[in-house]
């Protein structure tokens, strides 16, 4: 039941039967090519031992084990379907980069960047707030009420030795463990801070966790991770918000994310990428619904020179559901992939995946997405769709949705669309008598917004909207 | 301005965009002050083009003659212009635009025609438009829904003049409004037609049609059959029900000269 492709310069690869090429997912066993590419001046195992030095043993041995995994690993090249359209040896400059040492940092408001200030001060009320800033996290409120409820919120640094019990089993194992891919181990070896959420059983939290990052160095890589639980029955939302200033020299920054709704759990995880020109954004997810757990994620991609999500959700509960949702909005020559996985390994599993950009200027948008359907996940409804809007004749869209099933009861469809703007559209509005960019910039957020609509947190939809607004206004 | 016609065109000539073939072979009107007039005329004869043409739809090209709206020859003007100087087009096939609200829109148009200096007061916009959701019998829900998005072919025709009602044009164009439109549907759009120009006794009001059906609901002041392109006949209210009776055959020869 693939949906059809409505406009022209689609590209279009489905293969709907079972068995077909599995996914390059693992990197950890391509031992037998004797490169050790990526290693340079500032990325080197003497780099990984110098970070693990102060650290407790199973850490230093698990950033360690990874390091050998990056170094095995080669590194991923456009001959590889999941980075065909991102050339790395163009886009990502690592031998240029020097690493970001973490540092303590307080925040004070009064010296913070302007940007940071104003995107914070955009956010409505939370539970709790992280600020983080190259790196290291330099502030963490929670509301009291729900720390005496027993929910963690903190620094992943400051977590390692805080809460080992809960770390150790969860961090780089399940979700984004080094052996996942080159990047995925480069991030478990040299992580340096990051955010920690622990959502006991069955506390629910009103309002959102927000997480505020601002990277202001030059040419420097940044290894940020993100770790949250949400224990059975329990609930939150979690809005997590990157913020740069413009880079002369590129800057790296990697996150990995790792999301856990344990047994009946509610989560809602939003990234909010505003990096600035010149910056390179690596952000890989996954996460794991476990029975009848609601694990929904909404990706909005609109800063950055690069920007490349890799998106992983398991449904490993039967009931489970995941809602996956992206926006993402490129002009100049901004360049946005993101890479997505639905992987059905429980029955009664339902995934429903919606990504939706506009493209301006010479931008171009990468989309690849896979409805994985595992032997004995009966009855599950997987649905994917992606839609580009082409702005400008010089932006470009790629969209490659893919099923492959291997159980026989179930219901899954995929679809992708490339158009442009539609003259009568546009026409219409002109009609009432607005100008032709508002008409388009009514238009072109009116196409995003049926994905911003399937995701109502608070101000999270006005925020995303203001920014695009204000991007069309040029 | 009482005196001065609202709409003169004259000698107007138009074609497709990007084709040979002329549509409008020479179309003349004149329509008065609080007039209104309906063009009537079979499938195919230009009055769709006719309402595009004076709208500024892109897909047609003039090719002659002049349309002076106000006094000022407005077809060098873009669409939003001749909006903003109180032109209204009701179409006959309005667009579905996802994701944008029929008050999210209405509140940029209005906006757009104070322009900067002045600010769009929320508050009578939200009465304003829950009176006119009322007077054209929809929720009040409506104006939330996206433009014409999943719109019933009657609801489709009431978005069109409840937007008419919000911008309360000087020149109402209303194209086929009545098509597709079943009796109770197009009751209400009369009686929203018509509140609206007895309220405001300055707005013009051209009807295009392929029936009559819609004109005995709104009585117009003048009739004029469009066929091939040019104005063959005018007359008064009478002549729209002599084409009933007739239908529009002792016009063809019209179409052979």
């Amino acid at each position: 039941m693939a949906e059809a492709a409505e406009a022209t310069g689609v590209t279009w690869v489905a293969s709907g039967a079972a068995g077909a090429a599995s996914e390059a997912g693992s990197g950890g066993s391509a031992g037998a090519l004797p490169a050790v590419e990526g290693i340079t001046a500032a990325i080197h195992r003497g780099a990984v031992e110098a970070l693990a030095a102060d650290e407790p043993t199973w850490l230093r041995d698990r950033r360690l084990e990874a390091w050998s995994v990056y170094e095995r690993t080669p590194m991923p090249t456009t001959r590889l379907e999941e980075w065909r359209y991102t050339d790395l040896r163009r886009k990502l400059k690592l031998d240029r980069l020097k690493l970001l040492p973490w540092q303590s940092r307080k925040f004070e408001a009064s010296r913070a960047p302007v940007a940071l200030v104003a995107a914070m001060a955009a956010d409505e009320a939370a539970s709790g707030h992280v600020i983080e800033i190259d790196g290291a996290v330099a502030q963490v409120d929670l509301l009291d009420e729900l720390r005496s409820k027993g929910v963690i919120l903190g620094s992943l640094r400051g977590s390692v030795r805080a809460y080992p019990d809960l770390l150790e089993p969860l961090l780089a194992t399940e979700a984004v463990p080094a052996t996942l891919g080159k990047f995925q181990a480069l991030n478990a070896a040299l992580w340096t801070d990051g955010t920690f959420l622990f959502v006991p059983s069955g506390v629910r939290l009103d309002l959102p966790v927000r997480v505020s990052r601002w990277f202001a160095q030059p040419g420097r890589a940044v290894f940020s991770r993100t770790l949250i639980v949400a224990e059975a029955g329990s609930q939150v939302s979690f809005v997590d918000e990157a913020l740069s200033s413009d880079f002369a020299e590129q800057t790296f920054v990697s996150s990995a994310v790792e999301v856990f709704a344990r047994d009946g759990a509610q989560i809602q995880y939003v990234s909010l990428q505003r990096m600035g020109w010149g910056a390179f954004h690596l952000s890989q997810q996954r996460t794991i619904a476990q029975r009848d757990a609601t694990l929904d994620t909404l990706n909005v991609s609109l800063g950055g020179s690069v920007s490349r999500v890799d998106l992983s959700a398991e449904l490993r509960g039967p009931g489970a559901n995941s809602d996956m949702l992206g926006v993402y909005f490129g002009e100049r020559d901004q360049h946005f992939d993101h890479n997505t996985r639905q992987d059905h390994i429980a029955p009664n599993a339902k995934s429903d995946l919606l990504y939706k950009g506009a493209l301006d200027g010479k931008s171009r948008g990468v989309f690849r997405g896979i409805i994985k359907v595992h032997k004995g996940a009966q009855r599950t409804d997987a649905y994917q769709t992606n839609r580009n809007l082409l702005l400008s004749k010089h932006a470009r869209a790629e969209s490659l949705p893919r099923l492959e099933i291997e159980a026989d009861d179930v219901r899954c469809s995929h679809g992708a669309t490339v158009g442009q703007l539609e003259e009568e559209h546009v026409f219409y509005l002109m009609s009432r008598g607005l100008t032709r960019p508002q008409a388009e910039r009514l238009v072109v957020t009116g196409f995003l917004e049926e994905v911003l609509s399937r995701l109502p947190l608070g101000g999270v939809v006005e925020k995303v909207t203001g920014i695009i607004e204000e991007r069309l206004r040029g | 301005m009482a005196d001065s016609p609202i709409l003169s065109i004259r000698d107007l000539r138009a074609k497709v965009a990007g084709q040979d073939i002329e549509i409008l072979h020479g179309v003349n009107l004149e329509i008065l002050h609080g007039e209104i007039h309906a063009i009537m005329g079979p499938n195919g004869s230009g009055k769709s083009t006719l309402a595009k043409v004076l709208a500024g739809h892109p897909g047609y090209e003039v090719t002659g003659g002049e349309a002076r709206f106000l006094g000022e020859d407005v077809l060098g003007l873009g669409p939003d212009e001749r909006a903003r100087r109180g032109m209204f087009l009701a179409f006959q096939y309005p667009v579905e635009i996802p994701g944008v609200s029929i008050a999210n829109f209405l509140r940029t148009a209005l906006q757009a025609r104070l322009g900067t200096d002045e600010e769009l007061d929320l508050f009578d916009f939200q009465e304003e438009l829950l009176q006119r959701m009322e007077l054209l019998e929809v929720e009040p829900s409506f104006a939330e829904r996206p433009v014409n998005d999943g719109f019933s072919g009657g609801e489709k025709k009431r978005s069109e003049i409840l937007q008419m009602a919000v911008l309360r044009p000087t020149l109402a164009l209303m194209d086929e409004t009545d098509s597709g439109l079943d009796i109770d549907a197009l009751q209400v759009v009369a009686k929203g037609v018509k509140a609206l120009h007895e309220e405001d006794a300055g707005m013009s009001v051209l009807i295009i049609t392929h029936y009559q059906r819609l004109l005995s609901y709104i009585r117009p002041d003048r009739v004029h059959v469009l066929v091939g392109g040019r104005i063959v006949r005018s007359g008064g209210p009478e002549l729209a029900e002599e084409l009933e009776a007739k239908g529009y055959e002792e016009f063809r020869p019209a179409v052979e000269r």
